[in-house]
C-alpha cells in the first residue's frame, strides 16, 4: 500500500517563498566578518560606532533600535515596524524543506561592527580548512572567507574599480549607505518587487535588514566588469539579512556576482536575504550566485526581478552548501518581448537539502523564458526542483521551456521535481521536460578503463553533467566549481 | 413503501438499510459498516491540500437523492468467455452468485490517499457496480463491455467497479457510464483493478456523464509480478471531474501504461491526480494524458511518480500535454517526481500547454480544409498519440465515436477533402 | 456631462464620512459588488475593486500607506485612485472608481 503522501500544502505557486516553522535550536554567536583595521579608503561608514544590542531575539523595540542606530528616515523605521508586525502575524506554510531546526528567538539580529577578530582560525571546522588547502586558496583569503579577521588585498582592487564606475555614473554602494545618499531613488524602488508581507522570511528581512548591495546603472551604460559582492569591504558581506536592490536603467547592462565556491563558514545558522531587481526597457541584468555555506546554515532567500519591454534578466544560481536552502529566483516579465532565464545548479551531499528552482510569470505578450536546472544528490542528500511557469491571459505568443535534469549518485540519496504550471492563455507554447538518472555504469567503466579512479571518473561525469551551466560562470568560479565537485566526489570533504 | 435517501443524510443506520434492502449477507453488512466508520473519521478535503487546491467542492450537489435502485448493467461477453469461467456481472448479482469471491476481493484495500474520504464513502454506500473476474490462465479473445446508463441527472450514485484478472489471465474490458444532461448530480464511482502474476489486462473507462454531473472518482490499479496492464480513462462528459488514480507496481517486472484522453468545452473543469508508485524492481510505468480544451474549459493535472527507496532498474515516464483551443481555456499540468532510489533505468516527465502550431493550421487549410475542419483534424492527430496505444479495436472505435462531437471523424475528413 | 449622462453615470452612496478613519480602508458592498474604499491622511477619498488580482485577497481588509492599498495576503499594493499596481506580486491593475464626499456621504460612481 502506498505510504502516506505528505501533501505539499498551498502557497508555493502564489508567492515568494520560504516558510518556516518555529522550533528550538541553540545557536552560537553569529558575529562573523569584521572591518579591516585601517579603513584607508573609507567612505562614510554608517556603522562605525558601536551598538548595544547584546541580546538575542526579536521585538518591535529591537527593530526600532536598529533603525534608530542606523540613523534612518522615518519612513524606513515605519516600514521595518510594519514588516515586523507582518512577520509576527503571518502563519507558517508547511511546504518545502524541513525547517524545524530554526529558533527565531535565539538569534542576534544585529551585530555591531568591531575591529577585533572574534574567532580564531582554530574554531573553523576541519572539513572547511581541508577544502581550502586542497583548493589552493591563499592564506589571507582563507581567513577572510572563514570569517576570521585580517587585511584583504581586494581593498585595493575595489578602489580602482570604484573610480571607473563613478566616471560612468554607476552607483555601487552598500544598501545602508544608498539609503542615506540616494533616498528618493531608494524609496521609489525599495519593496516594490518584494513587499514586506510577501512571505514570512521577506517580512523578517524587511524588519531587520542590514547590508547588501545597491546598484544603479544609468541609461545606456554597459558595465563590462562583473561587480562582485566581496569588493565592498563592509561588515555585512556575509550578513544574515542582506538586502540588495539593483536598478538597470533603459538600455544598460550589468552582471553582479555574489558569493564564492569556497565553503563559507558562518556561525549564524539563519541567512535570509532579499534581492530585488528592476530591469528597465532594453536593459540586461545577470545575477550570479554561488552559495557554499557551511552545513549548519539555513539559507532561505527571496529573489525577484521585474523585466520590462525588450529586456533580459538572467539568474545563475549555484547551491552547493548549507544544511537547507530554499530559494526560487523569480522573474516577472511585465513588458513585451522581455526574456527571462534561470540557470540553476544544486548539489546536495549527505544531510543536505537543496530545495531550489525558479519562477517565471508571463504578464505581457511575446515574452519568453527558459529554466534549466541541474541537480545532483549524493550520500543521503536530497535535491528538490520547485518551479512555476505562470501565463496570464492576453500574453499571446509567449514561449517557455523548462528543462530539469537530476543525477542521483547513491542509494540513500533522493531527488524530487515539482514543476507547477498555470497557463491561462491559449496562444502560447509552454513545455517542461525532466529526467532523473544515475551515473551510467558503461560510462564509468569506460573512464576507469582509461586509468581513472572511480571517484575521478564520477567527478568527470558529474562535471560534464553540469557543464552547460558552469560555462556561464565567470572563469575563476567555473574552475573552482569543478575542483570542488571533484573533492565532493572523493568524499574528502563534507 | 418507497425508500428515499439523500446522499448527504447518510448515517450508519442508512447504510444498514441499504444492506437490508439488497438482502445482503452479514459479512457484507459488516464490511459496509467498517467502511462507513472510515468515511466518518476521514474528513472530506478542505481545499488546502495540494491535490484539492485547484477545484472547489463547494458546489458539489450533496443533497440529491441517493440512487437506491442501480441502473441495469448491460454486459457483453464474447463467445466462449462465460464457459471458460469469466464472470462479468453487476455487483449485486455477484454478491448473490459468487459470495466467496466477492468476500475475498471486495473492499480490502485503500484507494489513493487524496481521495480517501470518497473511497470510503463509496465502499460503504454503493448501490450498484460491476464485477469482472477472469480465472487463472484464462485468456479471453474479444472485448468485454459493461455499460451503465443512469436514468436521472439529479441523483447521487457511487458504484464500485471490481476487476480482477488472476494469475496468467488475459482480458480486455471496456466500461462505459452515461447520464442525462440537465440538473446537477453526484457520481462518486470508484474502481479497483488487480492484475495477478503474468496477467495481461487492457482496460478502458469511457465517461459520458451529463453536463450537470459532478464526478468525484477514485481508482486503484495493482500490477502484479510480470503483469502488463494498459488502462485508459476517456473523460468526455460531466461538469466537473475530480479523479484520483493510483497505479501500484507491486510485483517485480510489472508494466503499466496509463493513458488519458480529455476533451472538454463549455465550462467543464477536469482535475486529475495520479500516483505512479514504483515499489518493486524492474517495473515500468508510462503515463500519457492528453487534453483538448475548448470554450472556457479548464484542465488541471497533478501527477506524482514515486520511485521507492531500494528499488532497482525501474523505468517511468509521465507526460501531460494540453492543447488550448480557445482564448479562455486554461491548463495546469504539474507532473511531480519523487525519486528515492538511484538505480534507475530511466525516469522522466514532460508537460506542455499551448495552441495548435499556426503553421500546421495554415498548411491544413492550404489542403482545402476550412479552419474548423483543419482544427479538428489536427486535434485528432494530437490524440493519435494515445489512440495508437489502444490495442483493442472496439475500445478505439468507441472512444473516437464518443469524441467525434468535438474532434470530428476520419470519414468527415475524407468527405471534406 | 449632459443631464442624461449624469443620470446614467450614477454616483451611489456607499458609506458615511465617519465610517472610515483617516489612513485606512474598508470593505463596502453595494449593488452586488464588493469595493474597497479609503480615506488618506490628506483627507482624500478613493475606491477600488475589493479583490486583489494576484490571489483574490480582500483589499478592504488591508492597510493604506499614503495612497497605496496593501493587500493583506501577500503585500501587493494598488493606487487607491487609479488602481495601478504599485508593488508586486499582482501584475494586473484593479478598477478604480471616482469617489466624492457629498456632505456627509461618501459617493462612488459605478459604471
Amino acid at each position: 500500500m502506498l505510504a502516506e503522501h505528505r501533501p505539499n500544502q498551498s502557497g508555493f505557486a502564489e508567492t515568494g517563498d520560504p516558510g518556516v516553522t518555529e522550533e528550538r535550536m541553540a545557536l552560537p554567536n553569529p558575529a562573523l566578518s569584521q572591518i579591516p583595521d585601517s579603513y584607508k579608503y573609507g567612505w562614510n561608514d554608517p556603522e562605525a560606532t558601536s551598538l548595544n544590542i547584546a541580546q538575542r531575539g526579536l521585538s518591535a523595540e529591537i527593530v526600532a533600535e536598529i533603525s534608530r542606530f542606523k540613523g534612518e528616515p522615518e519612513w524606513m523605521t515605519k516600514l521595518r515596524l510594519k514588516a515586523y508586525r507582518h512577520f509576527e502575524a503571518r502563519p507558517m506554510p508547511n511546504w518545502g524543506a524541513d525547517l524545524s531546526g530554526i529558533d527565531f528567538q535565539d538569534i542576534f539580529y544585529y551585530i555591531a561592527p568591531t575591529n577585533k577578530a572574534v574567532q580564531s582560525w582554530d574554531d573553523v571546522p576541519d572539513y572547511i580548512r581541508r577544502t581550502y588547502d586542497k583548493l589552493g586558496i591563499p592564506e589571507a583569503e582563507k581567513k577572510y572567507l572563514a570569517g576570521v579577521g585580517g587585511q584583504y588585498d581586494s581593498e585595493v582592487v575595489y578602489h580602482n574599480i570604484r573610480e571607473d564606475l563613478e566616471k560612468q555614473g554607476v552607483l555601487f554602494l552598500g544598501t545602508d549607505e544608498a539609503l542615506k545618499t540616494h533616498p528618493e531613488m531608494f524609496r521609489e524602488y525599495f519593496g516594490t518587487v518584494i513587499p514586506a508581507n510577501d512571505n514570512k522570511l521577506a517580512a523578517l528581512n524587511t524588519a531587520v535588514w542590514s547590508g547588501g548591495s545597491f546598484i544603479y546603472v544609468p541609461k545606456g551604460v554597459h558595465v563590462e566588469l562583473p561587480l562582485q559582492a566581496y569588493f565592498r569591504i563592509n561588515t555585512e558581506n556575509m550578513g544574515q539579512f542582506e538586502r540588495t536592490l539593483i536598478i538597470a536603467d533603459e538600455g544598460s547592462s550589468v552582471h553582479y556576482v555574489e558569493g564564492c565556491t569556497a565553503p563559507t563558514y558562518s556561525t549564524a545558522s539563519l541567512h535570509s536575504a532579499v534581492v530585488e531587481i528592476i530591469v528597465k526597457k532594453g536593459a540586461r541584468v545577470r545575477y550570479t550566485t554561488i552559495q557554499n555555506w557551511s552545513h549548519n546554515v539555513y539559507n532561505l532567500v527571496t529573489k525577484r526581478a521585474v523585466a520590462y519591454e525588450d529586456s533580459v534578466m538572467e539568474w545563475v544560481d549555484g547551491n552547493l552548501g548549507s544544511k537547507v536552502t530554499m530559494k526560487y529566483p523569480s522573474i516577472y516579465l511585465l513588458g513585451e518581448r522581455a526574456h527571462g532565464e534561470v540557470l540553476s545548479i544544486a548539489f546536495a551531499g549527505s544531510d543536505q537539502h537543496q530545495d531550489a528552482g525558479g519562477k517565471i510569470i508571463h504578464a505581457a505578450p511575446n515574452t519568453t523564458s527558459l529554466i534549466t536546472s541541474k541537480s545532483i544528490s549524493k550520500g543521503t542528500g536530497r535535491t528538490s526542483y520547485r518551479g512555476l511557469i505562470k501565463v496570464y491571459p492576453g500574453c499571446e505568443r509567449s514561449k517557455s521551456t523548462v528543462r530539469c535534469d537530476a543525477l542521483i549518485l547513491d542509494d540513500e540519496a533522493r531527488s524530487d521535481t515539482y514543476p507547477y504550471m498555470e497557463i491561462d492563455e491559449e496562444n502560447v507554447t509552454i513545455g517542461h521536460e525532466a529526467t532523473v538518472s544515475k551515473v551510467g555504469s558503461e560510462q564509468l567503466f569506460y573512464l576507469m578503463s582509461r586509468g581513472l579512479t572511480e571517484a575521478e571518473a564520477s567527478a568527470m561525469i558529474v562535471n560534464g553533467f553540469i557543464e552547460p551551466i558552469v560555462k556561464e560562470l565567470p572563469m575563476e568560479y567555473a574552475v573552482e566549481m569543478n575542483r570542488l565537485i571533484q573533492l565532493q566526489m572523493e568524499g574528502a570533504v563534507g | 413503501m418507497t425508500l428515499t435517501q439523500t446522499a448527504s443524510a447518510l448515517d450508519a443506520d442508512a447504510i444498514g438499510r441499504i444492506s437490508d434492502r439488497l438482502d445482503e449477507p452479514d459479512w457484507l453488512r459488516a464490511l459496509r459498516g467498517r467502511w462507513w466508520e472510515r468515511a466518518s473519521v476521514t474528513p472530506p478535503p478542505t481545499g488546502q491540500e495540494e491535490e484539492w487546491r485547484r477545484t472547489s467542492l463547494d458546489a458539489l450537489p450533496r443533497d440529491v437523492e441517493l440512487l437506491l435502485d442501480a441502473p441495469r448493467l448491460e454486459t457483453y461477453l464474447p463467445p466462449g468467455a462465460a464457459e471458460a469461467g469469466v464472470i462479468l456481472t453487476d455487483l449485486r448479482t455477484a454478491v448473490a452468485e459468487h459470495p466467496d469471491l466477492i468476500e475475498r476481493l471486495l473492499g480490502q484495500a485503500d484507494g489513493p490517499g487524496s481521495h480517501a474520504h470518497f473511497w470510503a464513502l463509496a465502499q460503504a454506500a454503493w448501490t450498484g457496480g460491476l464485477f469482472c473476474h477472469v480465472p487463472r490462465g484464462v485468456a479471453v479473445d474479444g472485448t468485454l463491455v459493461a455499460r451503465q446508463s443512469i436514468p436521472r441527472a439529479d441523483v447521487a450514485y457511487h458504484p464500485v467497479s471490481l476487476v480482477v484478472a488472476e494469475e496468467g489471465a488475459s482480458v480486455t474490458l471496456l466500461e462505459e457510464i452515461v447520464s442525462p444532461d440537465g440538473a446537477a448530480g453526484w457520481y462518486g464511482g470508484i474502481a479497483e483493478l488487480r492484475a495477478g502474476q503474468g496477467a495481461r489486462v487492457r482496460h478502458a473507462s469511457l465517461q459520458q456523464l451529463g453536463d450537470g454531473a459532478w464526478r468525484v472518482g477514485a481508482e486503484r490499479v495493482v500490477v502484479g509480478q510480470d503483469a502488463v496492464v494498459t488502462t485508459l480513462n476517456a473523460e468526455v462528459g460531466s461538469r466537473v471531474t475530480k479523479l484520483g488514480l493510483q497505479v501500484l507496481m507491486s510485483g517485480k517486472g510489472g508494466t503499466s501504461k496509463v493513458l488519458g484522453l480529455l476533451a472538454a468545452g463549455d465550462d467543464q473543469q477536469i482535475d486529475i491526480n495520479t500516483i505512479q508508485d514504483l515499489a518493486a524492481d524492474h517495473t515500468t510505468s508510462d503515463l500519457l494524458y492528453l487534453s483538448a480544451l475548448y470554450d472556457r474549459a479548464h484542465a488541471s493535472f497533478y501527477g506524482i511518480t514515486n520511485v521507492r527507496h531500494g528499488t532497482k532498474q525501474t523505468s517511468s515516464y509521465q507526460e501531460c500535454r494540453n492543447l488550448l483551443l480557445s482564448p479562455q481555456a486554461g491548463a495546469e499540468p504539474i507532473p511531480v517526481l519523487e525519486i528515492e532510489a538511484n538505480d534507475i533505468l530511466r525516469c522522466g516527465h514532460g508537460a506542455t500547454a499551448g495552441a495548435i502550431d499556426p503553421t500546421m493550421l495554415f498548411y491544413a487549410q492550404t489542403r482545402g480544409l476550412d479552419p474548423d475542419a483543419a482544427e479538428r483534424m489536427i486535434v485528432r492527430g494530437f490524440f493519435e498519440q494515445v489512440v495508437a496505444r489502444i490495442e483493442d479495436e472496439t475500445i478505439r472505435e468507441r472512444v473516437l465515436s464518443a469524441l467525434a462531437h468535438r474532434i470530428g471523424s476520419t470519414e468527415e475528413q475524407e468527405r471534406a477533402a | 456631462m449632459t443631464a442624461l449622462e449624469q443620470t446614467a453615470s450614477r454616483f451611489v452612496t456607499v458609506a458615511r464620512a465617519g465610517d472610515v478613519e483617516p489612513g485606512t480602508v474598508r470593505v463596502v458592498e453595494i449593488d452586488g459588488r464588493s469595493l474597497c474604499i479609503g480615506l488618506t491622511e490628506d483627507g482624500e477619498w478613493g475606491a477600488i475593486d475589493n479583490v486583489c488580482t494576484h490571489d483574490g485577497g480582500t483589499l478592504g481588509e488591508g492597510e493604506l500607506d499614503e495612497t497605496g492599498v496593501e493587500c493583506p495576503r501577500h503585500g501587493g499594493r494598488f493606487d487607491l485612485f487609479s488602481g495601478r499596481v504599485l508593488a508586486l506580486p499582482p501584475v494586473r491593475p484593479v478598477n478604480a472608481y471616482e469617489t466624492e464626499l457629498v456632505g456627509d456621504e461618501v459617493q462612488v460612481r459605478l459604471e
